[in-house]
């Protein structure tokens, strides 16, 4: 039988790296805003991060230093340097993404993924279509 | 922010002790969790700290751009040239033991000096990254990007 206090109490990171991931994933696809889109990517990076340290550290283990002892526990220290090379490439993901952010700002004038999005959609219209609904506009106006 | 009391107070107190924090990390990272990434980033907040309180152009003449850039392109060259001072003496690429006489002592110099580089590269990138947001000049682009839409339509 399990007990469902032991499943929080013995696996809470486990418990944490879910809620992170889900929230993540739910601000990336709810919000329009491309700047909150990234801060939910950045939550998203950061339950991976959690969740391979989680499978990486061992309770008790140490560093892996070679030691005299013979009866020493280490931790695995490959998720931990897989972790520290993603933290620095996350650094620069979101760098890069924060720099589109701002030339799009720049081209469109707005942030908001909708907004670009009709904006980039009248500008590919042909001439004469966008023209008559210009007119179109202007006598409904 | 520039001529809020407060905060102009408490930036002068904490610049120094931010710097000092990031020192220990940065040294003590060889034995106890942190190191370079770590310190690096804890020192660029100093400085980010303090272009945020008393401008951007204040914080620029603390670090140059030209100094900015020289640091960066430093601390990839410090590591790289740890590991081919390895090979140079006769060990394989980043391999401390051939620093010095004693192994030990060779790893000890090795790590230390290859975490130094890390962190002096990882605050160059971070304070170059502010500046370069920071700074973001929309209208250096806004011409452009017009021409661009001038000349989609004219093609379409």
């Amino acid at each position: 039988m399990i007990d469902p206090v032991s499943i929080i109490t013995d696996s809470w990171n486990y418990l944490i790296v879910i809620c992170l991931m889900m929230g993540g994933l739910f601000i990336v696809i709810s919000q329009n805003n491309l700047v909150k889109k990234l801060v939910g990517l950045a939550i998203f990076q950061t339950s991976v991060f959690l969740f391979y340290i989680t499978v990486g550290k061992m309770a008790g283990g140490t560093a892996p230093i070679l030691l005299d002892s013979a009866d020493v526990a280490y931790s695995n220290p490959l998720p931990h340097v897989l972790i520290l090379t993603a933290i620095v490439v996350g650094v620069a993901t979101t760098a890069l993404g924060l720099a589109l952010v701002l030339r799009i700002h720049a081209a469109f004038g707005s942030i908001e993924d909708d907004e670009v999005l009709t904006i980039k959609a009248e500008a590919a219209l042909p001439r004469v279509t966008r023209a008559a609904s210009e007119t179109d506009s202007e006598a409904r106006s | 922010m520039r001529d809020n009391p407060v905060l102009r107070t408490c930036a002068k107190i904490l610049f120094a002790p931010i710097i000092v924090f990031g020192l220990y990390v940065q040294f003590h990272g060889d034995y106890s969790p942190g190191g370079g990434f770590q310190a690096g980033v804890i020192i660029a907040a100093a400085f980010i700290l303090h272009a945020l309180i008393f401008g951007l152009e204040a914080g620029r003449r603390l670090v140059p751009q030209w100094l900015n850039l020289a640091l960066l392109a430093a601390g990839v060259l410090l590591y790289g040239g740890v590991g081919v001072a390895g090979m140079s003496m006769g060990g394989l690429y980043l391999d401390y033991n051939v620093l010095l006489p004693d192994p030990s002592a060779g790893q000890h110099v090795g790590i230390i000096l290859v975490e130094f580089g890390v962190g002096l590269t990882v605050t160059a990138v971070m304070l170059a990254l502010f500046h370069a947001f920071a700074g973001f000049n929309p209208e250096r682009f806004g011409d452009e990007t017009s021409d661009e839409a001038d000349h989609s339509r004219g093609g379409s």
